[in-house]
């Protein structure tokens, strides 16, 4: 388990490394030049610009000038933006990052549950109306035209229906009277719920427990078998939501909730066909498997052997394949910043590459990568501890 | 004459596939007394392993039962209605599958997959019972019963086969259906593995349908044995009558096939020919065409039942008593000692 | 000995070919035959599958569309109204203007026939898609072949590099070296064929040529005297070709649906697309005007969700053929 973590974690090093010099390649490679474009900025004061020829050593031979690529990319000084001046590179990415890791996070946990879900139902089911209905209409949303459909979402629920505003983070009519700033509550919105789940969590891991050492089968013999996921759902939102009423910016976090659920919906309605197509042909493969028939051989209700034996088993390809398509997701997650005008990495990368502002865009380029990256580690994760051949060897 | 478990009665089984109807189980018909172990023996092919399934009612969605009656201690398998269904499997009848390194799930421990059978049949096992039970069980086939705390991924391919073997028991099942246990193993650990079964099958006097296509391993361990043939149950009676006066030539030919360590050298003689396909079967006999002996009925009319004192075949032309058994000396492996 | 390259005794079609005598031209003819009933099988699961036959018909609609562009142009369409990129309906007082019989889908804001737009991107969508489906094959196959047979060094340079190409977010690099290129239809077809190529179906390809690697006419036609290459281009590569096939399917619709949000988001050189018919409408401001300026968007949109899912469709029926397991029966 550790061995196959480390190597992962090593693969995931070199890529980053690969993909860092990948950008600093490109750069010198297009025509035009990066020192230029520099020198020419007339919002610089010479200082900056002496500066900047230091940091990035832009006089020295290419060599040279990688290495210190290198060294500046590991310690995050990416200059200063062109189209944010005088801001750093960092700076931005900083505050930018975090509202891309929420929308890509949301809609990928909930499009991989849905499409998992829906997949294996797929699977069980075999053939009639549903299947080639799923099928095809799983197949539309997963190709359908992103920008095309995120403005029909846009036009129908928030220009027709008014239920949601039109785009951005925030309302800025809103925000004008308020006393703290839009990355203060945003920030505390991610700890919240950062230990919501962690609460979840901590509950499901101790129903667990309980089942595996008897300890309820002694002390607690009436109470249903792990169902606790429920109520400590109901038990951490409530908090949260009390927590938040009385913390009086609560209206401000609302707003920015509001702002949040469309792009969040329509990135997991376009990603979770995918997942669900997947988990559909994973799943009819595993319903082949001596152990299902097995499973049903034993007696076990129907459901049992779809969920705890064919359905776990199917999980494992489908998790696997997730690291393929997180990197879609990502992609995804930057077309639809750029739609709802969220202003994440996604949006940044845009405007830095409308602007011509090339710090910026390979920023935004290496933190992409770097957000894959991390995806990929993470499914790594899931796989190895669902996997007892990879966690017990 | 003992009441059988089991009775078999014209069970008629169909696939439809792309090419067409497969007839793959044409009218069979057998009984399995308690305490006793009656083998089925074929080619690949031949539709063992679908009459062990629809004892099970594990046939697929392609699969159609056309006729015929299953009847376990007088119930009608056959028409019972799922959620009966559930709680026959396991708990009164019971398999041992032909791939046991793939009927073990790979994601759950071994004792728990048992546990998780006993739990299904008797909800207020608690988690003690059940585990003092596998134990035993682990005990019962030569398994460390702490093994039950491992995955399969760690055991070897005869530990598996040994944890199916006491997954098979857990329910205290009335027959156990072994489908070709040991193939996949090799032979010295396929014939402790065999010893163990037979052991176990002895004293707990269990009833059991044992499917192999191994003439050794059914010499060794069944009492009665049914001889099957593109779907067909061509050949039935005591172990020791059938390997030593085999009335059909298939019969016949399977036991010259097969080679015997104790009997004199011979000849390995070889069956011409391709089982036949099933969606379009030979008229008449099955085997008429690649039977030796075949005349004129076999090509045209159901061959009639030759009854030789409950050792019977199909067949228009029946081997004669001293015909000599192709298999001779054979019989004498520890199956027929009891039967 | 007289060697015959594409015959070897373990090669399935040796043994239902012209039996042990026959001559070389008659084991081709029972090559081909084999392939044709290979074929007809095939063709039969295909069909089974409705997605799969609708698929094909879409297809056929859009290649129809793709050849009646030229021909309207030619006949009906005069250039200075009809022109896709410099035409102008001065028949119509307001643009964008809603369909009429002269325009049957309306004009955009720039007073262009949009069913002319339409119609002419459609054949540079086929050939996008088509290069950069090509493109992603040849390299895949010839990679995944070669990684497959040397193993050792070049497998893992090949898969590593196939890890790097997955891991990164293929839209994003496009977004970034269009800001640094300028990229037109062409060389955007060969950069998703290569990011393809090289990426995840490098993996895919290669572990089907393991697949085949391991098979005993292999180590035959090695003991045989044949040489690598020939090994590879005889032996490997054909057995990967429906594979190939079917991702082709795949790759279309990957570049097809690129090209339209690259073209969307105003990053490319290319006169007219799907895509850049949607970016005018929305630089024009009319997007959310919705319905009531529906010609500017739902026949480009559709256009590509559709064709896009169509090819999609199409590959996944393929995989039904290719992939017994997934069968019902």
């Amino acid at each position: 388990m550790l061995a196959y973590l480390v190597r992962r974690l090593g693969q995931n090093l070199v890529t980053l490394f690969l993909i860092v010099t990948l950008a600093f390649f490109l750069v010198q490679a297009q025509p035009g030049d990066y020192t230029s474009v520099y020198a020419q900025d007339p919002k610089l004061t010479p200082e900056v610009r002496a500066q900047i020829q230091a940091d990035f050593g832009l006089d020295k031979p290419l060599g040279e000038q990688y290495l210190l690529h290198l060294r500046n990319s590991f310690t995050g000084n990416f200059g200063i933006s062109f189209g944010h001046y005088p801001r750093t590179v960092m700076s931005v990415i900083v505050e930018r990052a975090p509202r891309t890791a929420v929308l890509f996070l949301t809609a990928t946990v909930i499009s991989f549950y849905i499409g998992f879900v829906q997949g294996k139902t797929l699977a069980w089911r075999r053939g009639g109306p549903l299947e080639v209905s799923m099928t095809v209409s799983g197949a539309v949303l997963s190709t359908v035209f992103t920008p095309w459909y995120a403005l029909m979402m846009i036009w129908l629920f928030a220009f027709q229906m008014g239920w949601f505003p039109l785009g951005k983070f925030l309302d800025p009519l809103l925000w004008r009277e308020a006393h703290v700033n839009a990355d203060y509550v945003f920030n505390r919105m991610l700890l919240t719920g950062g230990a919501f789940m962690g609460f979840v969590m901590l509950v499901i891991l101790a129903s667990r427990w309980t089942e595996r050492s008897g300890f309820r089968a002694r002390f607690l013999p009436g109470l249903p078998v792990l169902t606790w996921w429920v109520p400590a759902v109901l038990v951490g939102a409530l908090v949260a939501v009390v927590a938040w009423s009385f913390s009086g910016v609560g209206h401000l976090a609302w707003d920015i909730v509001k702002h949040m659920v469309l792009p969040i919906f329509t990135l997991t309605s376009i990603s979770f066909a995918g997942t669900m197509l997947l988990t559909r042909n994973s799943m009819l493969e595993t319903l082949r498997e001596d152990f299902v028939t097995a499973a049903r051989a034993k007696g076990l209700p129907e459901r049992a052997v779809r969920d705890k034996h064919a359905a776990r088993n199917a999980l494992l390809p489908v998790v696997t394949s997730l690291v393929y398509s997180l990197a879609f997701a990502i992609d995804g997650s930057v077309i639809i910043e750029s739609i709802f005008s969220w202003p994440g990495l996604g949006l940044t990368l845009l405007q830095a590459v409308r602007g011509q502002d090339l710090p910026l865009v390979m920023a935004a380029f290496v933190f992409i990568g770097i957000f894959a990256l991390t995806a990929h580690l993470v499914a790594d994760l899931l796989y190895a501890y669902l996997d007892p051949r990879i966690r017990y060897s | 004459m003992m009441e059988p478990i089991l009775q078999v009665s014209g069970l008629s089984l169909r696939y439809d596939t792309r090419q067409g109807e497969v007839r793959a189980v044409e009218d069979v018909s057998f009984d399995v007394l308690p305490g006793q172990v009656m083998g089925l023996v074929g080619e690949s092919g031949s539709g063992k392993t679908s009459v062990a399934m629809s004892l099970m009612r594990l046939l697929p969605d392609n699969a159609r039962i056309a006729g015929g009656q299953v009847l376990f201690r007088g119930e009608d398998l056959l028409s019972m209605g799922p959620d009966e269904v559930r709680s026959y499997r396991w708990n009164r009848i019971s398999m041992i599958f032909q791939a046991a390194m793939n009927s073990l799930d790979p994601v759950y421990r071994v004792g728990d997959q048992i546990m998780e059978a006993m739990e299904a049949h008797d909800p207020g096992v608690t988690t003690q019972a059940a585990q003092e039970r596998i134990r035993d069980l682990f005990e019962l086939v030569g398994l460390d019963p702490r093994l039950a705390q491992r995955y399969p991924h760690e055991y070897s391919g005869g530990m598996r086969q040994r944890a199916v073997i006491a997954m098979s028991l857990a329910c205290q099942p009335d027959l156990v259906i072994a489908d070709e246990p040991t193939t996949a193993l090799d032979v010295i650990v396929q014939d402790r593995i065999l010893r163990r079964l037979k052991d176990i099958q002895r004293d707990l006097q269990m009833s059991m349908i044992y499917i192999t296509h191994d003439l050794a391993v059914v010499a060794e361990v069944t009492d009665r044995v049914g001889v099957m043939y593109a779907g067909k149950l061509v050949e039935a009676g005591s172990t020791a009558d059938v390997f030593n006066s085999p009335v059909h030539p298939y019969t016949s030919a399977l036991l010259s096939v097969f080679p015997s360590i104790r009997g004199p050298k011979r000849e390995l003689a070889t069956l011409a020919g391709e089982p036949p396909n099933l969606i379009d079967p030979p008229h008449g006999c099955r085997f008429h065409p690649r039977c030796p002996y075949a005349t004129d009925p076999c090509l045209t009319e159901e061959p009639p039942i030759v009854d030789r004192d409950g050792h019977w075949a199909a067949c228009w032309n029946p081997l004669p008593v001293s015909a000599g058994p192709p298999g001779a000396g054979l019989a004498a492996g520890p199956g027929n000692q009891q039967g | 000995m007289i060697r015959q390259p594409d015959l070897q005794p373990s090669d399935p079609s040796y043994e239902t070919g012209g039996g042990p005598g026959g001559k070389p031209v008659g084991i081709r003819a029972a090559r081909i035959r084999l392939a044709l009933r290979g074929l007809r099988e095939s063709w039969s699961i295909f069909v089974e599958s409705k997605i799969g036959v609708i698929g094909l018909a879409v297809i056929a609609v859009f290649a129809l569309m793709a050849i009646s562009h030229p021909v309207l142009m030619a006949t009906i369409w005069d250039e200075a109204t009809y022109d896709p990129v410099t035409g102008y309906a001065f028949d119509q007082t307001e643009q964008p203007a809603p369909p009429s019989w002269k325009h049957p889908l309306g004009t955009d804001p720039l007073g262009r026939d949009v069913l002319s737009q339409l119609l002419s991107s459609t054949s540079s969508e086929f050939i996008l898609g088509i290069v950069a489906a090509v493109v992603t094959v040849t390299i895949a196959t010839t990679i995944g072949a070669v990684a497959a047979y040397y193993g050792g060094i070049a497998d893992t340079l090949i898969m590593r590099l196939a890890d790097l190409v997955v891991s990164l977010p293929s839209l994003s690099l496009l977004i970034v070296l269009s800001a640094l290129f300028e990229l037109n239809l062409f060389m955007l077809a060969i950069l998703i064929g290569v990011l393809g190529g090289f990426g995840g179906s490098a993996i895919i390809f290669k572990s089907q040529a393991l697949g085949v690697t391991v098979k005993p006419y292999i180590e035959a036609a090695r003991v045989a005297g044949g040489g690598r290459f020939h090994i590879i281009l005889v032996h490997i590569i054909p057995n990967l070709l429906p594979l190939s096939f079917l991702y082709m399917m795949f790759a279309v619709t990957g570049a097809i649906f690129s090209e339209a949000i690259l073209s969307y988001l105003g990053l490319l050189n290319i006169r007219m697309s799907w895509g850049i018919m949607i970016h005018t409408a929305n630089t024009a401001g009319y997007l959310l005007g919705g319905a009531k300026y529906w010609w500017l968007i739902v026949p480009a949109g559709a256009s590509i969700t559709l064709l896009c899912s169509t090819f999609y469709l199409v590959g996944r029926a393929l995989d039904e053929v290719a992939n017994p397991r997934l069968r019902r029966r």
